[in-house]
């Protein structure tokens, strides 16, 4: 078994996105009745969630954006950017939250505290761009751990695989030009689905050229369509970049029972994909997975398909 | 939506006195691929293409093309000789979509645009005219395409139009298909900038309408494509 950490804070419920939003604080209620039922609780070890720093928000994110944001939520503005992004006053301290808790993590799998982490934290952030909150995203969660590997830990290669049903537009961008962090995406074709990027010619730029790779899935494709992807995309890059940390931006909205999504994966599918993710992480980065939670808005299946993420994790 | 708002206005262009390899070397220099040929009023007397230069020049002169001899006989040929005098020009005021059909019927990758006195003011090429379109489309834009079937009756397109307004949903383009399999149907593909559509899409199959399988849109179903 494996010492597996969670980043469980009630305070990821305050972040409160109105009465005709998806991204509601009940999805993280779900996902801790699926660990609860599971019987899992009592062997994940709980980490705090402390705010982040300011300097690890702005190794991503520009000073002036970090201040908008901060400020929109102090006048009591419901609304950043766009109609997507419905917020409440504390917003902003949940989302530096999010990020604090999320670097606890990353810290604690570097020291060998840990071996693996899921963090289900609120708000999500693979939309979120440099200088733009996108697609119910404020801060880019995964981009900033990233940064932190690099820059607190000097890993050289972080492996990044958001299987989250929508491109990871932010993520992608931030690191487009960076070969020393490989972006892997698979998700819903952009041309049915958000945000419009993730296209199969989008592979980086100049020194990032081939560090970006994206598989998208037409509506209607399901589980074998997802696998045949991930073996003849994922597998190959990965086992050549040799990731020394994978990062993974999880996302259960591609499940066939969610709204927001036409590929039709089943839950067994979300359990193969992580153990696939599992298998890698043992072979490249000794074991080190860091979960970072993305999407997934079915309350009605995302108890089980949290629980077999977590147990996945956990070596169970 | 006019050519005078898409078209490239600073056109790199050729006299009818030029000779080839100068025209050549101005075309590999610019990465273009259509020189018009200007008098010194400015006025629009032909257009040489890269592939009049191309059959211009025998191919073994391609790889040996310092040899003095070729370069000779080759500075010898003036544009006046091979350039095509009979060509199609659109006004500033052509629409962009007169311009797409006018490539549809024509085959032709780029027009000189000319002004009332024939002079050469710009030139919209198919690259110029997909900018155009993704603008219109709204692609640049991260947002969600959707797909409903509608009848053909008065008033059905405001009210999908006022159904998604109230939820607050922005459009970056709406899409009408003028053919579908029922006569007296239409698709409407409306690209909405939000990550947010499931609400939405509840709603209209409320409203009674049917949303299309995005595997079945009309890109496949209109017709000439044989
Ligand atoms: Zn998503």
């Amino acid at each position: 078994m494996r010492r597996t950490g969670f980043v469980y804070d009630e305070r990821f419920l305050r972040h409160k996105t109105g009465p005709y939003h998806p991204e509601i604080p009940d999805r993280l209620v779900a996902g801790y009745k699926g660990i609860q039922e599971g019987a899992l609780l009592e062997h994940l070890t709980l980490i705090p969630a402390v705010p982040a720093r300011q300097k690890w928000i702005e190794s991503v994110h520009h000073v002036a954006y970090i201040l908008r944001f901060e400020e929109a939520c102090l006048y009591g503005m419901t609304e950043f950017e766009s109609p997507d992004n419905q917020m409440c006053q504390e917003s902003y301290d949940i989302a530096l939250l999010a990020v604090g808790g999320i670097l606890a993590a990353v810290k604690a799998v570097m020291e060998g505290e840990i071996d693996n982490a899921f963090c289900p934290i609120r708000p999500p952030g693979h939309h979120a761009e440099i200088a733009k909150a996108m697609g119910f995203c404020y801060f880019n969660n995964i981009a900033i751990a990233a940064r932190y590997l690099q820059q607190e830990f000097g890993v050289e290669r972080v492996g990044i695989i958001d299987f989250d049903v929508h491109h990871g537009n932010g993520t992608q961008h931030i690191f487009e030009e960076d070969s020393s962090v490989f972006y892997y995406s698979i998700h819903e074709h952009p041309s049915f689905a958000f945000p419009g990027t993730g296209r199969e010619f989008e592979k980086g730029a100049n020194a990032g050229f081939g560090y970006t790779l994206n598989s998208p899935m037409l509506p209607g494709q399901g589980d074998d369509e997802f696998k045949m992807l991930i073996e003849r995309d994922l597998i190959p890059a990965f086992g050549t970049f040799q990731p020394q940390v994978i990062l993974a931006s999880t996302g259960f909205d591609g499940h066939r029972d969610d709204e927001m999504s036409g590929i039709n994966l089943s839950t067994e599918c979300f359990s193969w994909i992580m153990e696939r993710i599992m298998q890698m992480g043992d072979q490249y980065a000794k074991g080190r997975v860091i979960s970072i939670l993305e999407g997934g808005y079915s309350l009605a299946r995302l108890p089980e398909l949290i629980r077999n993420h977590v147990a996945i994790l956990m070596g169970r | 939506m006019f050519v005078n708002k898409s078209m490239t206005r600073k056109v790199i262009t050729g006299n009818p006195e030029m000779n080839l390899i100068e025209a050549r070397e101005l075309m590999i220099e610019h990465q273009i691929r259509h020189l018009p040929i200007v008098d010194q009023e400015n006025r629009l007397v032909g257009i040489v293409t890269d592939r009049d230069i191309r059959s211009a020049m025998p191919s073994i002169v391609l790889d040996d093309y310092d040899s003095s001899d070729e370069r000779k006989r080759l500075s010898g040929i003036r544009l006046e000789n091979i350039m095509t005098r009979d060509l199609v020009t659109v006004s500033p005021m052509y629409t962009i979509q007169d311009a797409l059909l006018l490539i549809q019927k024509t085959r032709v990758g780029a027009f000189p645009v000319v002004d009332d006195e024939k002079r050469l003011i710009g030139i919209i090429s198919i690259r110029d005219l997909v900018r155009a379109f993704i603008n219109v489309l709204g692609i640049g834009e991260p947002g969600t395409l959707i797909g409903i079937l509608v009848d053909q009756k008065v008033g059905q397109m405001k009210r999908i139009v006022d159904a998604i307004t109230e939820e607050r949903i922005s459009f970056g383009s709406i899409l009408v298909a003028r053919y579908w399999e029922e006569e007296d149907k239409r698709a409407v593909f409306p690209y909405l900038l939000t990550n947010n559509v499931a609400r939405v899409k509840k709603k209209l199959q409320d409203m009674g309408y049917t949303l299309l399988d995005p595997m079945e849109w009309y890109i496949d179903k209109l017709p000439g494509n044989e």
